[in-house]
């Protein structure tokens, strides 16, 4: 028989962690779904539930010299409306399924998740966002680029608790948030783009992008943000095609009941060149 | 002044805002058992072996063994079986039903239970038609002759699903009297009745049908819950017990009927003076597994095959043709919006081809009264549609904005669709075939009640009826009532279909209520029935598809504008402009709200709601995959009526149900096409779509 515990503290929670394996339920918005049962039946659990949700200490945003903390139990519709919370994941948040989901859905959550599809990761993994996991053995931090292993595959010990992620504090010159929906809103992204920029005179200092959607996890190339960093805008105008070109093998999008691979890919490209001449023209 | 003059407060606003309206799944009896429902997972073959698990007590199987007295579905073709016999025919097919009093464990039987199945070869494509029809005009092969330029072109349609928010589901109980009682999600109380009758051989006063408050049907609930019906009517023969059954989301998406994905090859032949002087039509529909009343679905998707045109030589045929997948039925629109769709691209395709104003070449053909139809009937009725492309054109600024956003660069584009939707049952078939009553009563106390078989899906028709009944006596709307269809209270008025509750069901309810003041005496209960007497002049013959095709026509005209995205290929509505000859507006509000919403689920079927069937299943089988387009993604709407009144209507009122939704896709594609400059064949217009069209498409 399934058992479904509430914690009401962070030591509460690390107890139960620590002695049983169980589903961490947060917002539920994601969860509800995937163990949703015919209608009038509980859903279908086949392991015990931990529910997080009443846990104050984990709804905590704040800042300090780690950077911003967003605590794994605060909505997604509070940090939509809090100031502190980068500017580029408040833009991605509004755009997050409806506005009924974000009231309870949370930016844990949506990592823990793992989904292909998950909008928040992208930025997560764009912005060097820090994944904080509490046990009754102590405090591991996984970047969250590397804390998603695959299709709702996350590097998290059975004993773990996602505490907060932690972003970096820190200032580009643009930022753009581009989702690809079927519609204009509670849509499932076809595919996200992400990218984030910063000139020195005519040259690139810093670049990163990031893909959703178009692959097992999201998307991005180290090798060629760092490629592309200290290129002129003249020289990064003239091997625009050819970083394109490259980009395309970074994703590995699929056919599904939502879009298809050569829409995915194309679209993709497509955001990124326009990103891409942005960034030359932004010199001129 | 009210925003809406001749609107009222709407009768179902209090029990719906409260959360009082009763839908099926919040009907309870005691002792009630659940179904659910054991389905082919495979799209054709044929049954070698169904091995049941081992039934706790008090749980049933019934399948096709359990058939009273005959195991089809009572629809116009009845060809569809009850529970599969020795064969299933697509995926998701019926095979049988558990019943019993857990979920959970009726869950867990469908689990167990093994089919063995013989696989056959399926069919998904246009090779084996099951009904064909067809008419002609003129002299189509003279003209042809004659003709100095030929235009062709095939347009394709696909599923669409109705997407109302409540899911087939009905409930089976006893009444105080012990009658075998249905209730549920349902348009036609009176079709569910009858398909319970004949399955089980039972006599009219042997099962009652009463229809509670219903989430939407567009269509959906025309013919679908007859099965419902007469599955659980076969399983409480053996039972006894109230039972329920309805449909999870999933399973209303992926087994419940469609609209028919179409293939429409057109030929318009042209002659010296640029005139079209012909039109070749072929259609094709996918009926699915069974044809039900796809025959019907096909006749109104040929006899609207030139839409608001008029051509003097015509070809016009047409197939429905079998596949192994789920049957396709009917749909708001009927079969009209796939032909109207590939006219109203087709009559813009060849003006552009042979080089000409395509607003010009379509005034030049617009339907007058006093033309000959289609099928060499008659428009007897006055034709405004000139009027409703002056205020559409107005309204939009269409001929300012096509002129601009037709410019090499412009990512805008605007698109205009006029289109006619005939109003009730084929030809004559409201006066020889459905035989439409109504009643209106008053009791000692002077209190009136109206009784149609009518339902209220949403769309209004308990306030406009009863609205038009106390109009008529001259008393205030809260002193007539109107309840929920119950078939051993109310006369059989017909199925909700086919545009016909206000001109057919309303045109009654007016004729009766005037009767009724006729013969008012204070202090008497008195009653009117009131069968319909439908125009003498209307006629109609089934076999060659010639007469007056329907008893008469609304009109209307939209137009839709749009951005489009060169890096996305996405589309943005921008403006949505509407204008309706609807005859006269009985109520304001609710029409706007058929107009507003028809408009909408017919754009949405033009670019954005895609279901595709792979190997004979749906791939879209939730509503976070099979897209609707939500308020966000609507622009600025603006609906007009233009009064045109029709004396065989109440008040002058016709149908406007289906209309609204017939020119939503073809103007969005229109717009589509002019804001990208290449030509749209399909529909839904997806991003996916267009950005193939870019890529190899015509321009």
């Amino acid at each position: 028989m399934v058992k479904k515990y509430i914690a009401y503290s962070l030591d509460e929670a690390l107890d139960i962690l620590a002695s049983k394996d169980v589903y961490i339920v947060a917002g539920g918005s994601d969860m509800m779904v995937q163990k949703k049962n015919t209608a009038g039946l509980l859903p279908k659990f086949d392991k015990d539930v931990l529910y997080v949700s009443h846990i104050d200490e984990l709804k905590k945003v704040y800042e300090d010299k780690d950077g911003i903390h967003i605590g794994a139990g605060a909505h997604l519709s509070d940090l939509e409306n809090n100031k502190l919370v980068p500017e580029l994941l408040r833009k991605c948040i509004s755009e997050v399924a409806s506005v009924n989901i974000r009231h309870f859905a949370t930016l844990a959550g949506n990592i823990a998740n793992a989904s292909p599809a998950g909008d928040t990761i992208v930025i997560d993994v764009l912005l060097d966002a820090e994944v904080v996991l509490v046990s009754k053995k102590g405090i591991r931090k996984v970047k969250a680029e590397d804390f998603v292993l695959g299709v709702r595959k996350i590097d998290r010990h059975q004993d773990e608790l996602i505490k907060e992620l932690i972003f970096p504090v820190h200032k580009f010159d643009k930022e753009l948030w581009h989702k690809v929906g079927s519609r204009k809103a509670d849509s499932i992204s076809k595919l996200s783009f992400a990218g984030v920029y910063s000139l020195l005179g005519d040259k690139v200092k810093e670049f990163r992008c990031a893909f959703g959607s178009v692959a097992i996890k999201v998307m991005r190339s180290h090798e060629l943000e760092k490629e592309i960093e200290g290129m002129s805008l003249s020289e990064l105008n003239a091997q625009k095609d050819e970083l394109i070109e490259k980009y395309s093998h970074v994703i590995a999008p699929i056919d599904d009941q939502r879009s298809n691979k050569e829409y995915r890919q194309k679209v993709a490209m497509n955001i990124l060149a326009k990103f891409l001449d942005e960034i030359i023209k932004g010199g001129k | 002044m009210s925003k809406y003059p001749t609107s009222v407060k709407k009768v179902d606003f209090p029990e719906k805002i409260s959360g009082k309206a009763k839908y099926a799944d919040d009907f309870v009896f005691p002792d009630m058992q659940y179904a659910k429902t054991v389905r082919s997972t495979i799209p054709c073959g044929k049954i070698k072996k169904i091995t049941v698990p081992k039934l706790p007590d008090g749980y049933y199987w019934i399948s096709a063994k359990d058939i009273v007295k005959e195991n089809v579905v009572n629809i116009i073709f009845s060809d569809w079986p009850v529970f599969a016999d020795g064969r299933v025919n697509y995926c998701g097919e019926a095979i049988g039903i558990f019943v019993g009093e857990d979920k959970a464990i009726l869950d867990k039987l469908c689990e167990e239970i093994k089919v063995e199945y013989e696989p056959e070869t399926p069919i998904y494509d246009f090779s084996e038609a099951y009904i064909s029809k067809g008419y002609k005009k003129g002299d189509y092969e003279a003209a042809k002759k004659k003709a100095k330029q030929v235009v062709r072109r095939t347009y394709q349609t696909g599923y669409q699903e109705q997407a109302y928010i409540e899911p087939q589901g009905l409930v089976l109980y006893y009444d105080e009297s012990g009658k075998m009682t249905i209730t549920g999600s349902m348009q036609c109380p009176f079709y569910v009745k009858r398909a319970v009758m004949r399955t089980l051989g039972l006599k009219d006063d042997e099962v009652r049908v009463i229809q509670p408050a219903v989430g939407g049907a567009f269509g959906g609930k025309e013919h679908y819950p007859s099965l419902i019906g007469a599955q659980l009517a076969t399983a409480s023969y053996k039972i006894h017990k109230p039972i329920k059954m309805v449909f999870e989301r999933y399973e209303d998406i992926a087994y419940s009927t469609k609209r028919h994905p179409s293939k429409t090859e057109m030929e318009a032949l042209i002659d010296e003076n640029k005139n079209i002087i012909g039109i070749k039509s072929k259609v094709s529909l996918n009926g699915g597994a069974y044809k039900g009343c796809s025959g019907v679905v096909l006749s109104r998707a040929l006899i609207a095959a030139t839409n608001a045109y008029v051509i003097p030589n015509l070809d016009i045929s047409g197939d429905v043709y079998r596949t192994n997948t789920v049957p396709t039925a009917a749909f708001r629109g009927f079969g009209s919006p796939q032909t109207i769709f590939a006219m109203e691209m087709f009559i813009h395709h060849i003006a552009k081809e042979i080089g000409v104003d395509p607003l010009e070449l379509r005034m030049k053909y617009l339907a007058k009264q006093g033309d000959i139809t289609a099928n060499s009937g008659k428009f007897h009725d006055p034709i405004v549609l000139d009027k409703l492309f002056e205020k559409a054109m107005e309204m939009s600024d269409y001929k300012r904005k096509i002129a601009e956003y037709s410019k090499p660069g412009s990512l805008r584009g605007i698109g205009m669709s006029c289109f006619l939707h005939g109003c009730g049952f084929t030809g004559s078939g409201e006066s020889d075939i459905i035989h439409a009553k109504v009643k209106v009563s008053k009791d000692e106390n002077d209190h009136v009640t109206c009784y149609a078989s009518s339902v209220d899906m949403g769309q209004g028709c308990r306030t406009t009826l009863k609205h038009i009944v106390a109009k008529n006596l001259g008393l205030p709307d809260d002193e007539v009532e109107m309840d929920y269809p119950d078939t051993d209270k109310t006369p059989d008025s017909g199925p909700t279909a086919a545009s016909r509750t206000i001109i057919i069901v309303g045109f009654l309810m007016e004729k009766a209520a005037k009767n009724l003041k006729k013969i008012w005496k204070k202090g008497v209960a008195q009653e009117i029935i009131e069968p319909y007497v439908g125009p003498s002049y209307i006629h109609w013959d089934e076999e060659t598809m010639q007469g007056d095709a329907y008893p008469s026509y609304s009109w209307g005209v939209n137009v839709v504008e749009v951005e489009f995205s060169p890096v996305t290929f996405e589309i943005t509505l921008k403006g949505v402009w509407s204008v309706y000859d609807v005859g006269r507006v009985v109520d304001e509000r609710i029409a706007v709200g058929q107009a507003d919403g028809g408009v909408l689920q017919g754009i949405g079927y033009g670019f954005m709601e895609n279901e595709t069937c792979v190997d004979g299943k749906f791939k879209q089988r939730s509503l976070s995959d099979y897209i609707i387009p939500t308020t966000m993604d609507v622009p600025h709407m603006e609906t007009a009526f233009i009064d045109n009144p029709f004396i065989y209507g109440a008040d002058g009122a016709k149908g406007m149900g289906e209309l609204t939704l017939v020119g939503g896709a073809p103007a969005v594609a229109l717009a589509i096409e002019n804001a990208i400059g290449k030509e749209i064949h399909k529909i839904p217009a997806t991003p996916e779509y267009i950005m193939e069209v870019l890529k190899d498409g015509k321009n």
